[in-house]
């Protein structure tokens, strides 16, 4: 009866038949990318709670007969709130588990093949989302002004201004001056509530609409299935109502995990942490920055040259070339890939010798990164961690293209990549 | 009459008047756009001087700049070999490049390049801001051979050597802390007695 009322104003049923029954194909592995979405949802909604109650100023007030910036003493009060401090790690930890499920989610696009013709425009996209992700979480970081996010500011603001030639100011338009200024608070505020959101949801409508455009990839088994052509017609189930029930009650299954996460496990804890003050403690950026963070403290001290009245300094080789470079190489993939036929069927990395050793290659470099970043503690000079960075990844490389390359010999596949 | 050329000035030779308006709208959307840029330098901003301008003057006195006694004189007498504290000059303490780093070591421990005409009794000050990225560095201190204590910032693993003009021995820092010099008074407190040595701060 509510539908009849709507159909009738909006012309519901066309939108029923035509878009509504369209066919879903189902694979566990396609839920990574709904992880993401609905994680972000979650962030949106808890991010509006916070958003009432946070002030975005570092003037100085009274809290409990300490004088402390107002953007922490707001945080230290929305966590004295009765749902304040479970809203608050509920926002964390999903924006954990999105920037998690984004880089599975590229993985298990990576090693299925699914970014080959005619998808390469929404790889470029995902890897946009993905950048813009971790941006997000980033800005996000600084607003509970406390020593960990300051420090982890700083950090940020000198990589930004080692960038070569244009450095100074872009380090002053994102952190409004010179670090520390006042003006900062509020200006990452702004980037992170309004300007990141509209640019995420932006790029999400985006991904979703090429999505349904060139329909989504079909798991491999569809494929010797008489009535699959190639992607002209899928194997699966509509939309409304059963998967888009699936999702909902997907949905659900992660917000239980987060309230679970968010109750038991702490995390930012910045009463303990206390507002900024002159002394830096021992401490280490959230877990998707400890790559470029290992990578930072290997970097030796006297890599400083100039190119064209550019400075490049250990910084800038850390904290820009790099991302930069692995961001390039992520962005080619595509286009370096061999295969001119549309593709429309996951692939089974077993049967791609280079790329799926490569991808394994490349993904224990970044894993000795992140042990990089804990070479204090091991003990281990930087010197000796990167050889062994070196060779634990020629090492994996080698050994997994040796073993996928007799695998498929023995499959009679001739494959070469 | 209908014909091929209506619609264009295909064959037309130099400057149609159809071109010239389209050189008007592109011009002028250019001109606005390009406009936008000027905004671009008041959304960031310069401060004079640069961001680590320090302000001590030789003659400040130093004082603790954290802990339960923050703000009051560094007391002299109070630290023994192989202690280091945090400090501001006097009264300058909400300018973040003025933080420094005393070290009491025994006099015969420094060496070249440390300038010991800036120590005093053992006591030596360098800039507390890591040269790598900014971080603030800390004191790593040896309780068997307190003079081999060591400076090192946390945030990289960067490693400077006080008694050796607090030199780079490892970690991505690209070059040495600034030594300012110091020198105990009569009343048992210490002051200022020259400017940085060198550049402080990340090398950017």
């Amino acid at each position: 009866m509510v539908f009849k009322w709507f159909d009738e104003r909006l012309e519901l049923k066309k939108f029923k038949e035509k878009f509504l029954s369209k066919t879903f194909p189902t694979h566990p592995l396609f839920l990574l990318g709904e992880t993401a979405l609905f994680s972000f949802i979650t962030l949106v909604i808890t991010g509006i709670f916070l958003g009432f109650l946070y002030e975005p100023s570092t003037k100085m007030v009274s809290l409990f007969g300490a004088m402390v910036p107002a953007a922490y003493a707001s945080v230290v009060k929305i966590d004295l709130l009765p749902m304040g401090l479970i809203i608050r790690r509920i926002h964390h930890w999903s924006a954990m588990i999105m920037i998690a499920a984004v880089l599975a989610h590229l993985m298990r696009i990576y090693f299925t093949s699914a970014y080959r013709k005619p998808r390469e425009i929404n790889w470029l996209v995902g890897l946009s989302l993905w950048g813009t992700a971790m941006v997000a979480a980033f800005t996000g970081y600084l607003l509970p002004y406390s020593q960990f996010s300051v420090t982890a500011t700083s950090i940020a603001y000198y990589m930004a201004k080692s960038v070569p030639w244009i450095g100074g100011w872009m380090s002053r338009l994102l952190f409004e001056g010179e670090f520390p200024s006042d003006g900062t608070v509020p200006r990452f505020f702004f980037m992170h509530v309004m300007l990141i959101p509209t640019v995420l949801i932006g790029l999400i409508g985006l991904h979703m609409f090429i999505l349904v455009k060139q329909k989504h990839t079909e798991p491999h088994s569809n494929r010797d299935r008489r009535e699959a052509q190639g992607g002209r017609r899928l194997i699966g189930i509509p939309i409304w109502p059963e998967q888009g029930v699936i999702s909902l009650s997907f949905f659900l299954f992660l917000l239980f995990v987060v309230v679970l996460m968010a109750t038991y496990i702490p995390l930012n804890p910045i009463e303990t942490y206390g507002p900024p003050s002159p002394g830096t403690p021992v401490m280490r950026p959230d877990w998707y920055f400890l790559v470029v963070y290992g990578f930072l403290k290997l970097v030796p001290g006297n890599l400083s040259f100039t190119i064209l009245g550019g400075k490049i300094t250990p910084e800038t080789i850390g904290g820009v070339i790099f991302p930069a470079f692995t961001f390039l190489v992520y962005a080619l993939i595509p286009f370096l890939d061999r295969s001119k036929e549309p593709q429309h069927y996951m692939e089974n990395p077993l049967h791609r010798p280079f790329m799926t050793s490569f991808g394994i290659g490349g993904g224990v470099f970044l894993c000795t990164l992140v042990v990089a970043g804990y070479i204090d503690v091991l003990h281990i000079t930087p010197k000796a961690m990167t050889i062994y960075a070196i060779l634990a990844t020629a090492a994996a490389w080698s050994i997994s293209y040796t073993l996928l390359r007799r695998y498929n010999g023995k499959r009679g596949n001739n494959v070469k990549a | 009459m209908v014909d091929g050329s209506a619609g264009g000035n295909g064959d037309k030779e130099g400057i149609t008047r159809r071109r010239f308006a389209l050189g008007m709208v592109i011009a002028s959307l250019a001109g606005a756009f390009g406009s936008l840029f000027a905004l671009l330098k008041v959304l960031a901003p310069e401060k004079k001087g640069g961001a680590y301008a320090t302000t001590i003057q030789p003659g400040d006195g130093l004082v603790y700049a954290q802990g339960g006694n923050a703000g009051t004189p560094v007391v002299a007498s109070s630290m023994k070999v192989g202690d280091a504290v945090l400090a501001y000059p006097s009264g300058k303490s909400s300018n973040p490049a003025n933080l420094v780093q005393l070290i009491k070591l025994e006099e015969k421990a420094f060496e070249p390049p440390t300038d010991t005409l800036l120590t005093d009794q053992g006591f030596v000050a360098y800039s507390a801001i890591c040269t790598h990225l900014g971080c603030t560095v800390s004191w790593v201190a040896n309780q068997e051979t307190p003079v081999v204590s060591y400076t090192e910032c946390y945030c990289h693993n960067s490693i400077f050597n006080p008694a050796q003009g607090a030199k780079v021995m490892a970690g991505p820092a690209p070059i040495p802390l600034a030594q300012i010099g110091v020198k105990v008074m009569q009343d048992g407190t210490l002051a200022f007695t020259s400017n940085f040595n060198g550049p402080i701060g990340p090398q950017v």
